[in-house]
């Protein structure tokens, strides 16, 4: 008996360890995600917030000068946002809220640290805030409430207007114009590339994904289905391999890198797909091009209108919470309020998830270094044509390494990115099974 | 060497070994000198400027950026360093030498044993040994804590096989047995008698142990998520690993380099003739 | 194990003391006090991580109630060695890796032994700054190395680069090709030094003597170099290689550092960075599978080298 219970006991403290390294906790011994009690506690709350934003503090700080009732708390993890979040989980001392982005809810979930927030009526009211596709990945697909939307990065193409112009490029509309602009640019001045592909960003490449809705998992009944590799990934995939192969797009430059910068500094590259937090860095980065920066929005597959996302963030409702009617008060202020909003967008450049977010002053004006355009009509727009049925899945870790890890090799002439997605599916289906997460290759 | 026996022969191969020693010492030295031009410029040379010519002098500047860099992290990241290496080392000697010492010195039942399990033990790759540890320490919850590093940096199986070979060649057995018949206790026996004779080799495993840790870059980066944790090498590494995104710390990252490395190179060639001891019982002679 | 330990001296054993208290020898409780202060930390962070991951290496996670369930762990026999072995990824990092160790040690062996040899001739002069030079870099950490190294790789920031193109050669050092080669120019850069000095120190403890006779045949430095000098230190050659071979098994810091800069180092570059990698998926048991079945290979290969070497020159 002592032997059966040792070795439980160790098997329970592997399991949970384990998940440190990811920065997870694991569920070895833990109940699945159960919905918590909505009862209003007697008395002052205090609540606990961990986040990575830029200026939360001064946010923070708002709502405790309103709220003496429900004072909040805020620590920042941006150092090691998942591994702190892991850590406390693993101890029993996690938050009552964390920042969690859009693509580790599922992993988390999947080892049981949230708590579903439904049982509050004011948190499945929320649904209709938010833009709709940001609402879908926090709730599962409406299964629950798990997080509230914070920001989002809906996509959209930055261009350098004057070397359009000076080539006589038009603006590409859809993806084949793009290609054929990309092609006649290189034959006026194979100096100057259209723009260029970062093999090392599955993240961004993911968004790419998303644009042309690949969904890239789903889940139905009690298991997962992966379609990593799918006909319309494939589409996306073939479309950047001819690019690369025709050596029209630049491989040698990683995002947001020095040499990235460079790059644009020296005029040899002429546009960037992007998303909207994006157009500050070339706000501070290249203050020199001020005027020469448009934005435009994403080129479409065809009549497919779709736009994509690449990053952003939820704040999480964690497993342990002893107080989640106060937590759905202030998550619902943190991320609804226009006055918040506002100054997260100011402070952490946080562009935002909910619908009253999009309406904000300071997103409704033009911006002075991309020729006074008001580029955030375009991000707006982009941010309500996103597909609301793509998912993450439980290891995407794992599964953007191998991606990147394939994508790389195929960008030094090693295979395409087609068989990039065929590594990913793989790596997505033995990750899984190696966690006995329950899924099925295709629909 | 005016020895008129040498002929025009040596001559020539003495100028060409000359040669290919020059080269060589070409090659060691011009990272390092690479190093010492790159943190005397100010950040907008390093890539505008030849890297191995001499610009503006900025150095005094870089080393203040360098330490007031987020609160001045890379002075904590210096003390962690010397807490894990120096510290570290210094205990790990002292066990080392305690343990190779009764194995040398006194006859007990099991002692060849133990002495190879010891010998074992420089054969496990400790890199294959972090990711169990990490397991294991984040169930007692010391992950994320200076012991997470200190603790195993302590053992040096390596320590104890030169301290039982140099007690040997240190410590004769009458030194010992007249300590004895002046009725001092095995400890102060050890102390007062056998630490000052291996004094010399104890400085030898010191320094063998302190390269040990100051390298161990596996370790902590398992360990330690806290930045104010960090050794000086996890520190530089997670700024270069940010200097893509934030380019004026490539600056601090080679200054860094150059401050944290020029100290050690001075001490280990101010105690090179430890390291030849030691090197010459490592070499299982 | 054998190997190293007949030669390791054997400890004085003096005859047992009648004079001595406690029937001559010191007690039990005396020698454990000893011995503890070792004993202790290595079974708690030697061994027990040993232990550990072999254990761990036979477990496997199910889970219970469907993808939102829960999950635990249970005895699972071979299987994560299993798909160990069939991962072409780890297969592909060994074969990096063997590719890697099987030219950088050998090069790096040759260069230390020949100016060894160089430093111990009366040919040269300067001996002490030839030997301070190539010693230094023991003192940096990989890390740092590799650091300095990825500067001078880097085309924005390379002297080298530069040079090399006033020369009408434009070399890409982190190319897909190279890139491996330069993470071997790393380790051979940081390690020369060391192995030079333990070569160097074998020769030193060469009995003067014994090239009197070779002298008076008439030999000269070269012959007594390679005939008289080099057999001498073949174990400290042998002690080289051995510490090399678990060197290279081990790599983790420099291709880490290198990747920072090159998208050509994959995230299963090396071994250990296959396991860690493994590991930050959450999939524990079959990191301490690799964990485990690079700690044998090492244990095969470095036995093995010193078992063959030790019947070929009958040490």
């Amino acid at each position: 008996m002592s032997t059966t219970v040792t070795r439980t006991r160790l098997a329970a403290a592997a399991a949970l360890s384990l998940a440190l390294l990811a920065g997870c906790s694991s569920s070895a011994d833990s109940d699945p995600a159960s919905a918590g009690s909505c009862t209003p506690a007697k008395g002052k709350v205090t609540l606990q917030y961990w986040n990575t934003v830029p200026g939360m503090d001064k946010v923070v700080a708002l709502w405790n000068k309103n709220n003496p009732d429900i004072r909040v708390q805020m620590k920042n993890i941006s150092n090691d946002q998942y591994g702190t979040l892991g850590n406390a989980l693993k101890a029993g001392k996690a938050p009552d809220l964390a920042q969690v982005g859009y693509d580790q809810l599922p992993s988390l979930r999947t080892q049981n640290a949230f708590v579903d927030a439904s049982a509050c009526s004011a948190a499945t009211a929320a649904k209709s805030r938010f833009v709709p596709w940001t609402w879908s990945q926090t709730s599962f697909d409406g299964t629950g409430v798990f997080a509230f939307p914070q920001d989002t990065g809906p996509m959209a193409l930055y261009i350098r207007s004057d070397i359009f112009k000076k080539y006589g490029l038009p603006i590409p509309k859809t993806w084949d114009e793009y290609a054929a602009a990309a092609k006649k640019l290189h034959k006026a001045n194979p100096d100057v590339s259209m723009t260029f592909f970062d093999p090392n960003n599955a993240e961004w490449f993911n968004g790419l994904l998303w644009q042309n809705s690949a969904e890239m998992y789903s889940y139905s009944g009690d298991k997962w289905h992966v379609t990593v590799e799918s006909d319309r990934s494939k589409q996306v995939a073939e479309y950047w391999q001819k690019l690369i192969s025709d050596k029209l797009v630049r491989t040698d430059l990683a995002h947001g890198s020095t040499q990235m910068y460079a790059a644009y500094q020296k005029n040899q590259v002429a546009s960037y797909v992007g998303a909207s937090w994006g157009y500050s860095m070339f706000r501070d980065n290249l203050p020199q091009q001020a005027g020469k920066w448009s934005i435009v929005p994403m080129p479409t597959w065809g009549a497919n209108g779709a736009s994509g996302d690449w990053g952003g963030s939820t704040v999480a409702f964690m497993k342990g919470s002893r107080h989640l009617y106060e937590s759905v008060k202030f998550n619902t202020w943190l991320n609804t309020d226009p006055k918040a909003l506002a100054l997260e967008n100011k402070l952490g450049g946080l562009y935002p998830a909910a619908n009253a977010g999009l309406r904000l002053p300071a997103l409704s004006q033009g911006v002075a270094y991309y020729n006074n355009e008001k580029i955030f009509d375009v991000f707006a727009s982009s941010s309500k044509k996103i597909n609301t049925k793509f998912a993450w899945g439980p290891t995407q870790k794992t599964v953007n390494l191998a991606l990147q890890d394939a994508m790389a090799k195929a960008a030094a002439g090693d295979g395409s990115l087609t068989d990039a997605l065929s590594t990913a599916q793989a790596a997505a289906l033995k990750s899984m099974k190696d966690q006995a997460i329950p899924a099925t290759a295709g629909k | 060497m005016s020895n008129p026996s040498i002929s025009r022969e040596s001559r020539v191969s003495r100028t060409a070994v000359t040669a290919l020693m020059c080269l060589l010492a070409v090659y060691f030295m011009l990272p390092v000198y690479f190093l010492i031009v790159a943190a005397t410029k100010p950040q907008g040379d390093l890539a505008s400027t030849n890297g191995l010519v001499f610009s503006h002098f900025n150095l005094i500047d870089n080393v203040r950026v360098l330490f007031t860099r987020s609160d001045g992290i890379f002075g904590r990241w210096a003390v962690n360093t010397v807490i894990y290496a120096v510290l570290g080392a210094a205990v790990g000697t002292l066990i080392s030498a305690l343990c190779g010492y009764a194995l040398a010195k006194f006859p007990f039942r099991g002692r060849e044993v133990l002495f190879s399990v010891v010998l074992g033990g420089v054969l496990v790759p400790t890199t294959a040994l972090a990711l169990p540890l990490f397991l294991l320490f984040s169930a007692t919850g010391i992950v994320n804590t200076y012991l997470a590093v200190f603790l195993p940096s302590i053992v040096s199986p390596f320590g104890v096989y030169l301290a039982r070979i140099f007690a040997n060649a240190a410590v004769p057995q009458e030194l010992i047995e007249s300590a004895r018949l002046d009725g001092a206790s095995e400890f102060r026996t050890f102390f007062s008698v056998a630490f000052r004779l291996m004094t010399p080799a104890l400085v030898t495993i010191f320094l063998f142990q302190f390269v040990a840790i100051w390298n161990n870059f596996f370790l902590p980066m398992v360990m330690l998520q806290k930045e104010s944790l960090f050794p000086i090498t996890l520190g530089l590494y997670q700024w270069n690993g940010q200097t893509a995104r934030a380019p004026l710390l490539q600056e601090s990252v080679i200054t860094g380099s150059l401050v944290s490395i020029v100290p050690v190179i001075i001490v280990f060639i101010l105690l090179q003739r430890f390291w030849r001891t030691g090197l010459t019982a490592g070499s299982l002679k | 194990m054998t190997d190293i330990s007949t030669r390791v001296p054997r400890a004085v054993s003096s005859p047992p003391g009648r004079r001595r208290r406690n029937g001559g020898r010191p007690r039990a409780g005396t020698i454990a006090a000893f011995l503890t202060p070792f004993f202790l930390p290595f079974l708690l962070f030697y061994v027990a991580p040993v232990g550990y991951a072999l254990w761990q290496s036979l477990r496997v996670v199910r889970r219970t109630g469907g993808q939102w369930g829960t999950s635990y762990t249970t005895f699972g026999g071979f299987e994560q060695y299993a798909q160990v072995f069939q991962n072409a990824e780890f297969w592909a990092s060994i074969g990096r890796i063997g590719l890697f160790g099987m030219v950088q040690v050998p090069v790096m062996l040759f260069i230390a032994l020949i100016m060894a040899l160089l430093l111990d001739t009366p040919l040269l002069r300067l001996k002490a700054f030839f030997r301070i030079t190539a010693f230094m870099p023991y003192a940096v950490p990989g890390v740092i190395a590799a650091i300095m190294w990825s500067y001078l790789y880097s085309p924005q920031l390379s002297p080298v680069i530069d040079l090399f193109e006033s020369f009408g050669w434009q070399p890409d050092f982190l190319g897909p090709g190279a890139v491996l080669w330069s993470a071997a120019n790393v380790s051979t850069w940081l390690w020369t030094g060391y192995n030079m000095l333990i070569m160097y120190a074998a020769l030193q403890a060469i009995p003067q003597e014994l090239y009197e006779a070779a002298k008076l045949d008439g030999a000269g430095q070269w012959t007594i170099a390679w005939r008289v000098k080099v057999p001498i230190i073949a174990p400290a050659i042998v002690l080289t290689t051995v510490f090399s071979i678990i060197g290279t098994l081990q790599l983790y810091a420099e291709p880490a550092v290198l990747r920072q800069i090159s998208s050509n180092i994959s995230s299963t570059f090396t071994p250990n960075m296959l396991a860690y990698a493994v590991a930050s998926g959450n999939n524990y048991q079959q990191a301490a599978a690799i964990s485990v079945v690079i700690a044998v290979i090492t244990f095969v290969l470095s036995f093995g080298f010193m078992r063959l070497t030790s019947k070929k020159a009958g040490l």
